[in-house]
């Protein structure tokens, strides 16, 4: 199968009350772009817009120099996949894969995704990481240039969803076809995304490498939607011996520079706030801030404790539970916690105007 | 007929389950009960104040037979009217919205509630030798609605014709859009996907709307003896024989006529329902 780079330019559409603006977006062979946005944000329309089911008002859409903008859904070999992987309900599974299509051996497909021996049943019979593999053999039936995924996952619990996302992407990086994928779950950002789009309200508001907009989100909009769970109000202060001093409250932290003054909002990933060594233990560098804390709520998820410490300011810290157990952790305890200055990012706070959409990719 | 629902009856033979709702399926039972023999009890006694004399007599009878050949003929057409002409519009009220568009639901409803005569009287007025339709499409196409079935299957089709149009929306709506989409990426274009995807997921509702059109139609009376009445439909002939050789004559033919209705409606129902179609897994 051919695949190409993919180039949506300038698209613009109008559904009713919603407006998407110049969408923008760009992704190479193999690129997996996730957008990521609330809901109501544009993303499906968004999606269905590449896939040729709306009435544009404008822009282009080009796979592999290829432009498809005018061409209807069937003729454009973008494949869409939906919640529950869109399985027509009252065909067999080998006629779902065969479906519409001439001389295609749904076995050999099925076979290329260890499901052969499921042809004859129904998709109601399938568990979900069944089914993925069901629609992914029958979307490669079709020869896609471009796969879309629209929350395929959003009906799973957890450990199915990871283990499918999983396969997934080994799936998308075996088979080279770029794909874009809609999301409001953070971890899936994580686990998926080359290039991430975080869109709102019929723009799109980041656009970028993954770890680049993932630890500098260009504004507090950006930080939410990305799920970073400490987003605080806070002062500048200056900039000091390679660092930025930021007030937040009575605390005073050490940052990664940014160029803010007045009022910031301080961004901190839960992640990032670790235990701190016992005191005297090699001392505390510069660019390592260390706060007393008062533990609050400690929360089971997973692995980890969700664990909300009062610094002087709320600040919710991802221990694992080993760290928990050792510390003897507990509503009420005193516990000194650190945080590398580098892993606070500093953002000017929200103003009246937010800023213009940013360029894809 | 159980009175334990599927799934309740491992957990029964377990023991005392307070989670079953014991009273609650006693009462509607009961209530649900009083409703079967209301509807069963009149028709038992039609049939038992039958003699086999009476009956063998009436069903002898060249033109009943005929009238209830005539009846079940002009249904079958009046069906097949109504899938060609109101599947699609159910298609169109189901998948989009335009200005006007409950309204057009609403008029769609009308004939549930016009009085039969009426019904047929209005149908008169526009069919009939100096309606507006009558009298071209006779002239025209030599296409009359009077004393012909034509004229039947007219009157049968305003009545009901609005049972397939609803059964049949209410299963476009049911089949999700996205599967319509899914079909379009996969290749096929509008057609080819109304065909192999929204039109067999919404099999089940729009065989339940044929079946209620099939019955609605065999059952029309006022509509059919006001447009037409010659040749007699089997409703009308049963007014017919009563009205010339009494109650018994009527009752026979009518006792008849449910008996082979019934026979049609379960073999309906086996053909339509009989194959079960796994319905869900694309929500």
């Amino acid at each position: 199968m051919s695949a190409g780079a993919i180039r949506v330019t300038n698209l613009r559409l109008q559904l009713g009350a919603f407006t998407l603006r110049d969408l923008n977006l760009s992704l190479d062979q193999g690129e997996i772009l996730v957008i990521l946005g609330p809901n109501g944000a544009g993303k499906s329309v968004s999606l269905e817009a590449i896939a040729g089911f709306h009435r544009l008002l404008g822009g282009h859409i080009l796979i592999g120099g290829r432009e498809v903008t005018r061409l209807p859904p069937e003729r454009r070999h973008i494949s869409l996949m939906f919640q529950n992987f869109g399985l027509f309900p009252h065909l067999t599974v080998a006629r779902n894969v065969a479906f519409g299509r001439r001389g295609v051996d749904p076995l050999r497909l099925l076979a290329r995704f260890d499901v052969a021996a499921l042809a004859a049943r129904y998709p109601d019979t399938l568990s979900p990481g069944q089914k993925q593999r069901v629609a992914l053999a029958r979307a490669l039936a079709a020869q896609p240039q471009l796969f879309l995924f629209d929350e395929p996952f959003s009906a799973l619990d957890m450990p199915t969803r990871e283990l499918l996302r999983d396969e997934l992407k080994a799936f998308l990086r075996e088979s080279g076809v770029p794909a874009i994928f809609v999301t409001h779950e953070r971890s899936d950002v994580e686990a998926l995304a080359d290039k991430i789009a975080v869109m709102d309200n019929g723009s799109i508001i980041q656009a970028g490498e993954a770890a680049e907009v993932l630890r500098r989100p260009a504004d507090t909009a950006v930080a939410n939607f990305l799920g970073i769970e400490n987003i605080l109000k806070g002062r500048s202060l200056g900039h000091a011996n390679g660092v930025m001093h930021v007030a937040i409250g009575d605390a005073i932290l050490a940052a990664r520079p940014a160029a803010t003054a007045g009022e910031v909002t301080v961004c901190i990933r839960a992640e990032d706030v670790a235990p701190a060594p016992a005191e005297g233990a090699g001392a505390a560098a510069a660019a390592v801030n260390r706060l007393a804390a008062r533990v609050g709520a400690v929360t089971s998820f997973g692995p980890f404790y969700k664990v909300r410490l009062d610094c002087g300011f709320p600040l919710l810290a991802h221990l694992t539970k080993r760290e928990v157990r050792t510390l003897g952790l507990a509503p009420g305890r005193r516990v000194m916690v650190e945080i590398e200055a580098e892993a606070i990012h500093v953002l000017a706070a929200p103003g009246p105007a937010r800023r213009p959409a940013a360029g894809g990719g | 007929m159980s009175l334990t629902p599927a799934g309740w009856t491992d957990r029964i033979a377990g023991g005392r389950i307070s989670g079953r709702p014991r009273m609650l399926l006693l009462v509607f039972w009961l209530l649900g009960s009083m409703l079967v023999a209301f509807i069963v009890i009149p028709l038992l006694g039609l049939a038992a104040m039958q003699s086999g004399a009476t009956l063998a007599r009436v069903a002898m009878q060249p033109s009943v037979e005929g009238a209830i050949a005539l009846s079940l003929k002009a249904a079958f057409v009046t069906v097949a009217f109504a899938a060609l002409f109101g599947v699609p519009l159910a298609y169109v009220l189901a998948r989009t919205s335009f200005p006007g568009r409950g309204l057009l639901a609403a008029l769609i409803d009308i004939p549930l509630s016009v009085p039969h005569p009426v019904a047929g009287i209005a149908l008169l007025s526009v069919l009939g030798r100096r309606g507006v339709v009558g009298m071209p499409a006779a002239a025209l196409f030599g296409l009359k609605f009077w004393g012909t079935l034509a004229g039947i299957v007219a009157a049968m089709l305003f009545v009901a014709a609005p049972y397939t149009v609803n059964a049949a929306r209410i299963g476009f709506e049911s089949v999700d859009p996205r599967l319509e989409k899914v079909s379009r990426t996969l290749g096929l274009g509008p057609w080819r996907t109304f065909l192999r995807v929204t039109l067999p997921l919404a099999r089940r509702s729009i065989m339940t709307g044929l079946v209620l059109t099939y019955a609605r139609a065999i059952s029309e009376f006022a509509a059919v003896a006001i447009l037409v009445y010659y040749p007699m439909t089997a409703p009308v002939k049963v007014y017919e024989l009563f009205l010339r050789f009494g109650l018994d004559e009527a009752a026979a033919m009518a006792v008849l006529l449910m008996i082979v209705c019934l026979a049609l409606f379960i073999l309906f129902r086996q053909l339509a329902y009989g194959r079960e179609v796994p319905i869900g897994s694309g929500r």
